[in-house]
């Protein structure tokens, strides 16, 4: 029983880490259409505030949860105004010059803190599960990462704000006609969705330490579950961060790691297949 | 530019009879000159500088210390330095370059596996004698190379062997998932039905993993008496941070012979890895007049900051200074009279006490300590004096053998 407990836990871990990593994004891309390159190294720049913020003495959770949204926030705004804003629309376009804003973040995250694995220590210590023990951070983690996609969900489905966005979103030309300007919109849209980043790379440093190309394994399994996620931008990602979770940690624990990252490749290129618009593609009238 | 073929064609022709004049020049300038030319060929950026930067470092010291005496053959030591940038293709480039451009007598470096497979070939060719200088996964048998640390079997033979021990009977090996790991693997199996142990599990993982709950669940689960550790790089240290926050780090001892080898010790905190075990031929608190001389040079040359001197950076320094006895033992820098000296072997003591390069094997016997961390210090449990290189159950063997160039595995 303790052992199912345990390997229970691990499982949802799993899940959660791929929800949290793929939220940002899912708001960014899957709403805005941006393809975002840079969305890994957002993570990273996320992970490196609590890092260096828990280093200067400020509290590690402040870290997390307040300061690595906002400064990541603070970073995408500037992106956004910069860059992104000048090529909505143009899907290449954009891809190309997040490449270069990645490969930008790298070389200037290098040069200032050095190309050297940081971490902080994860906090609470440990829980006893019967004969096992997991890490008190872990069901935090879990527990934050539900409340964090509740708050998105609630944002978007249920505020006049979420409406609007959402509305901006579909039709630019009729939201303006309603006199809501969708060039800004657009910029704090992306500015949330960077924000929902950095959260996750500041709540991902106690787990992973931080080194300036992380980034780069995170990116593409961001990007495989938002797309297969589909056209319901929350609950959609949640779905195939769910299965996709699921599908990797239950092969790593029987088979190899090996094949737990394949399972999950494969899994993804099964359901795109059978469907192409994603889990959520056939849903109707729940679009959120 | 109007790049025609007839161009092209001129300047590769000029290129190639340039390649070729140089090779030709290089005996008479050779003599000529009052100082001679070796090359560090390290990662000073990138990815893994975490191991290129030490051993540079103490490469530096050794060359200094051997032109502080003299120099060799009354010649002075002039260092050529290539940064490896951490990436692959450098490594072929800038060997030719060191032979053909710098005429170098011997070039050190090429940490990573794969950058040493690029770099060999080249020096042979050029007959540059290549000196390696880090722990590795062991089967270097080449006429042209020399490997003065540990092959991964001389530290895991005595540390799984103390670990049967006295830590018990059940392991859980758990690696990085390329051949080295792998092959400590086969070692780990082999070692546990030579002592009577049992592998209850074991595991690899991508390079770029960063979650390890279910590995700490598979571990739990299988509930060994320690667990062997072969995970490698930044992205690797999660699992010690993340087993520590699972209350384990005081359940179940972890050993290891790679731990620390990027400094792991002082990037993660001594609540994460305080009790670790590991095999290494050099740690800094070695308890010897010697190796309290050798770190006040370092300190000297790199200042009171420099990086910790682990078992890997370890060989930048002894490299040099075992090269540097085979060439007084030659009286020539040639590589064929160096390595009719090697072949006869080659003894030399240092601040990690006594070495001897085997003229059979190429590789170098020397002691192994075990040792534990503790608040990102090491301190002694044990030493095996003199571990000999493996030979492959007689499968290395240089003097018989002179054309190998193959890497050899274990079949164990």
């Amino acid at each position: 029983m303790d052992h199912l407990i345990d390997v229970l836990i691990a499982v949802v871990t799993g899940v959660a880490i791929l929800t949290l990593i793929s939220l940002g994004l899912a708001v960014i891309f899957g709403m805005m259409r941006v393809i975002n390159f840079a969305h890994g190294e957002f993570i990273m720049l996320g992970g490196y505030t609590t890092v260096m913020a828990t280093r200067q003495g400020v509290n590690v959770w402040i870290a997390m949860l307040v300061l690595s949204p906002l400064v990541v926030g603070l970073i995408g705004a500037v992106a956004e105004r910069l860059i992104v804003r000048r090529f909505y629309g143009q899907i290449v376009t954009t891809m190309l010059a997040t490449w270069g804003l990645s490969l930008f973040l790298i070389g200037l995250v290098t040069a200032i803190f050095g190309n050297t694995t940081r971490g902080v220590a994860a906090p609470l210590g440990s829980v006893a599960i019967g004969a096992y023990s997991v890490s008190a951070y872990q069901l935090v983690l879990i527990a934050i990462t539900i409340v964090v996609t509740a708050l998105c969900f609630l944002v978007l489905a249920r505020t006049r704000w979420g409406l609007i966005a959402r509305g901006t979103m579909r039709n630019p030309e009729m939201a303006s006609t309603l006199g809501i300007d969708p060039v800004r919109v657009y910029a704090v849209t992306f500015v949330i969705g960077a924000a929902l980043t950095g959260l996750a790379g500041g709540l991902l440093a106690p787990i992973s330490g931080v080194i300036p190309h992380m980034g780069a394994a995170y990116v593409a399994r961001a990007f495989v579950t938002v797309i297969s996620g589909g056209s319901a931008l929350i609950a959609g990602t949640v779905s195939a961060a769910g299965l996709f979770g699921v599908v990797e940690s239950a092969f790593s624990l029987i088979a190899t790691p090996v094949i737990g990252q394949a399972a999950l490749l494969i899994a993804a290129i099964v359901l795109l297949r059978v469907m192409p618009q994603g889990i959520s593609g056939r849903w109707q009238g729940v679009r959120s | 530019m109007n790049v025609s073929r007839r161009t092209i064609l001129k300047s590769a022709a000029i290129g190639a009879a340039t390649a070729i004049g140089s090779a030709v020049t290089r005996a008479p300038a050779l003599a000529e000159s009052d100082t001679v030319k070796v090359a560090s060929l390290h990662d000073l950026s990138g990815a893994v500088d975490v191991y290129g930067i030490p051993s540079h470092m103490c490469m530096k010291v050794a060359i200094d210390e051997i032109n502080a005496a003299g120099g060799l053959l009354g010649k002075k030591i002039e260092l050529k330095v290539y940064d490896g940038q951490s990436n692959i293709k450098n490594y072929p480039r800038y060997a030719q370059q060191a032979a053909l451009e710098d005429e170098v007598v011997m070039l050190q470096g090429s940490i990573t596996g794969a950058s040493r497979e690029a770099t060999r070939p080249v020096l042979r060719r050029y007959n540059v004698p290549f000196v390696y200088g880090t722990i590795y996964e062991g089967g270097l048998c080449e006429l042209n190379a020399i490997s003065v640390n540990t092959g991964s079997d001389q530290q895991a033979v005595p540390l799984l062997e103390w670990s049967f021990k006295n830590l018990g009977k059940k392991v859980f090996y758990i690696g990085a998932d390329y051949n080295a790991p792998r092959n400590i693997g086969i070692w780990t199996h082999y070692l546990a039905g030579l002592h009577g142990g049992e592998v209850v599990g074991d595991d690899y993982y991508p390079l770029d993993v960063t979650d390890f709950s279910t590995a700490i669940s598979k571990i739990q689960a299988a509930k060994p008496d320690y667990v062997h550790s072969c995970l490698v790089g930044g992205p690797h240290m999660s699992f010690y941070r993340q087993w520590a926050a699972a209350g384990m780090l005081h359940k179940v001892p972890i050993v290891s012979i790679v731990f620390a080898g990027g400094n792991e010790h002082t990037v993660l905190t001594p609540e994460e890895t305080d009790g670790i075990v590991v095999a290494y031929n050099y740690f800094e608190e070695i308890d010897a007049p010697e190796n309290k001389a050798f770190l006040k040079r370092v300190a000297a040359s790199a200042g009171p900051d420099h990086p910790y001197v682990n078992g890997i950076a370890i060989g930048g320094y002894t490299g040099p200074m075992i090269w540097a006895e085979a060439v007084k033992k030659a009286g020539s820098f040639e590589k064929d009279a160096l390595m009719a000296a090697v072949a006869q072997g080659i003894e030399w003591s240092g601040p990690s006490g006594r070495m001897v390069l085997d003229g059979k094997t190429h590789s170098t016997q020397q002691d192994v300590h075990i040792i534990q961390v503790k608040d990102r210090k090491w301190s002694l449990i044990e030493t095996k004096k003199q571990v000999p290189p493996y030979d492959f159950g007689g499968r290395c063997n240089l003097l018989a053998n002179p054309k190998n160039t193959e890497i050899l595995v274990p079949r164990v």
